[in-house]
């Protein structure tokens, strides 16, 4: 099950994005940019929608270290001025890992983040056999649910360039 | 033009929150989240908060005139944003404050604006913000009255100071923010302001004194800032200018009417650093104010005061729940007069010494029950009534000492 992702970095959290995000990879900067607010759209124009876990969320914390380099705080911090001085919007918090990488394979334009193990329990509860067929010889790194997904239950997971 | 335009604005956002509110209420009885429909993704979002707490101040008629143990610290807080369309997005907040003499109690428009998104790219980003929009030009203006978001119940008063609080925390205007970041040289920020603030009959009871009955307005409010964090660096460096004219026009004189109509010149530089270390934090300003009253005591009444003060704050994150907090302030309303000797000779004894400066130490905690409901609890040892109400015409008859203390807890939840 654990080489289905073999090609992923050796970090414990991914980022996803929709299917509709082309980009292959991203900087750290690039990501940095995003999540702290600094770069509201995706270089064809779209809106990008990010969704997180709560700031005490294991994940969201994880994530915030080993892939932005910033303390939770700090994201919080920027955030919440975003969000209640009317400057600007902050990302949709939701409740869970498997609510997050629902919401990203849902809307145009999203990312957010999910861990290897997530990702693996996600595609098996939603495909139980063709996940290692829409993984296998792909480059970036797909997992893919079915069982009603077919035609949008793509999230990819986007390679970040240190 | 500007006024007429924030205030049809201001109208346009009333009914806007409203309908905000009733929405709310009814999103509220039913589910959520429905699938590919997420409650505050993309277009649509409302956030809000909650906070009451108590309040003891021994000394100072701070929150109260009689000194007991007081519940007047409440916050409360509804928000909205709608994005029309890529360019333009309305906003608006509602809150509700009671802080007994700290400002006046009841519901206010904290912001409601147009945010015109002139120019984006991946790295630059430029908006304009017509309306009424909020402070952003100090480290914590925006997010004072937002109890989550700023580090302590009360912040330093010299700087935030209460009494000032609904003339400075935002403006009736136009506002402009330009972001450019750079993976080489870091994140740059310049935020520029022009506007109005209204002044209500008990703001200017509280800033002038019991007997200004005449009446208080803002002539206008220029606010510039500069903000630099180099790249990847837990270091944020700042700089903000403030220039606002005031006037008082007195109306009919009379014995309990007699103050004369006059004009106030305020001027505010401040300069901040923060860090932002993983359990380590640390925020100063330091500032320079220049207050000039032309008129008000008697015709031809002239006198031109340099105030300074800095505080220091430094924050420990004993885990990711709890954190601690200490900060040292200081501040003096007159520069050659530190010590408040000269303002007690020029008053006839009227005025004690101690009103001419504020210094506080604060010692705090914060504890996250989960990732929306904290619990914050202070206590402050302050020295001087230099930031107690009324400004211009001080009241030592209730603030008879030079020490005083005061403690808090407050319970906060946000969504």
């Amino acid at each position: 099950m654990f080489s289905i992702f073999g090609a992923i970095p050796a970090k414990a959290v991914e980022v996803i994005t929709h299917k509709s995000i082309t980009q292959q990879s991203l900087t750290t900067s690039q990501l940095r940019r995003i999540f702290t607010m600094r770069q509201t759209y995706w270089s064809n124009n779209n809106a990008i929608t990010i969704f997180v876990l709560p700031s005490q969320h294991q994940l969201h914390r994880s994530f915030s270290k080993e892939r932005l380099a910033i303390y939770p705080y700090q994201l919080e911090r920027i955030w919440n001025k975003l969000t209640y001085s009317g400057l600007g919007v902050a990302p949709t918090v939701v409740d869970t890992p498997e609510a997050l990488i629902q919401a990203v394979l849902n809307t145009p334009g999203a990312i957010g983040y999910a861990s290897k193990d997530d990702l693996i329990l996600f595609a098996s509860a939603h495909s139980l056999d063709t996940k290692e067929d829409a993984l296998q010889g792909d480059t970036t790194e797909k997992a893919k649910p079915t069982d009603g997904y077919n035609n949008q239950g793509v999230v990819h997971v986007i390679n970040i360039i240190d | 033009m500007l006024s007429i335009l924030s205030t049809s604005l201001r109208d346009i956002m009333s009914k806007f929150l409203i309908k905000v509110v009733v929405t709310c209420s009814l999103l509220l009885s039913t589910p959520l989240i429905a699938e590919e429909s997420y409650f505050n993704a993309q277009k649509f979002q409302v956030h809000g908060f909650v906070a009451q707490g108590i309040i003891d101040v021994n000394g100072s008629d701070f929150v109260n005139d009689d000194g007991e143990l007081s519940a007047e610290l409440t916050e409360v807080g509804i928000n909205a944003t709608y994005q029309l369309n890529s360019k333009l997005r309305l906003a608006g907040q509602l809150v509700y404050l009671d802080g007994g003499n700290r400002y006046a109690k009841g519901a206010r428009i904290d912001y409601a604006l147009l945010d015109w998104s002139i120019y984006n790219n991946d790295f630059w980003q430029a908006n304009m913000y017509l309306g009424r929009f909020k402070n952003n030009h100090w480290l914590y203006s925006s997010s004072r009255d937002v109890p989550f978001a700023r580090p302590s119940i009360i912040l330093p008063q010299s700087v935030y100071f209460d009494g000032f609080r609904d003339i400075a925390v935002g403006s009736d205007g136009a506002a402009i923010k330009v972001s450019h970041s750079n993976d080489t040289y870091g994140n740059f920020d310049i935020n520029l302001s022009y506007g109005t603030s209204p002044i209500s009959d008990e703001q200017a009871t509280n800033l002038l004194s019991k007997l200004a009955k005449g009446k208080a307005k803002q002539e206008h409010d220029a606010q510039a800032s500069f903000y630099w964090q180099p790249a990847f660096s837990p270091w944020r460096f700042g700089v903000s200018l403030l220039d606002a004219d005031f006037s008082y026009v007195q109306g009919t004189p009379s014995f309990d009417n007699p103050f004369v109509d006059s004009d106030f010149t305020f001027q505010f530089y401040t300069a901040n650093a923060l860090y932002e270390g993983e359990v380590w934090e640390f925020s100063s300003e330091i500032y320079q104010q220049r207050f000039i009253i032309d008129g008000f005591y008697q015709n031809g009444f002239h006198d031109d005061n340099v105030g300074q003060g800095f505080y220091v704050q430094t924050r420990y994150k004993w885990n990711s729940d709890l954190t601690f907090l200490a900060r040292f302030e200081d501040f003096y309303l007159d520069k050659t007069d530190k010590n408040g000797k000269k303002l007690e000779e020029n008053s006839g004894g009227l005025v004690p010494y101690y009103f001419g400066f504020n210094k506080d130490i604060t010692l705090g905690l914060s504890y996250d029950f989960t990732s929306n409901i904290r619990l914050r609890m202070e206590y402050h040892w302050v020295k001087g009534a230099g930031r107690l109400t009324p400004v211009v015409v001080p009241n030592p008859r209730i603030n008879d000492s030079e020490d005083w203390q005061m403690w808090a807890a407050q319970i906060m939840y946000w969504f």
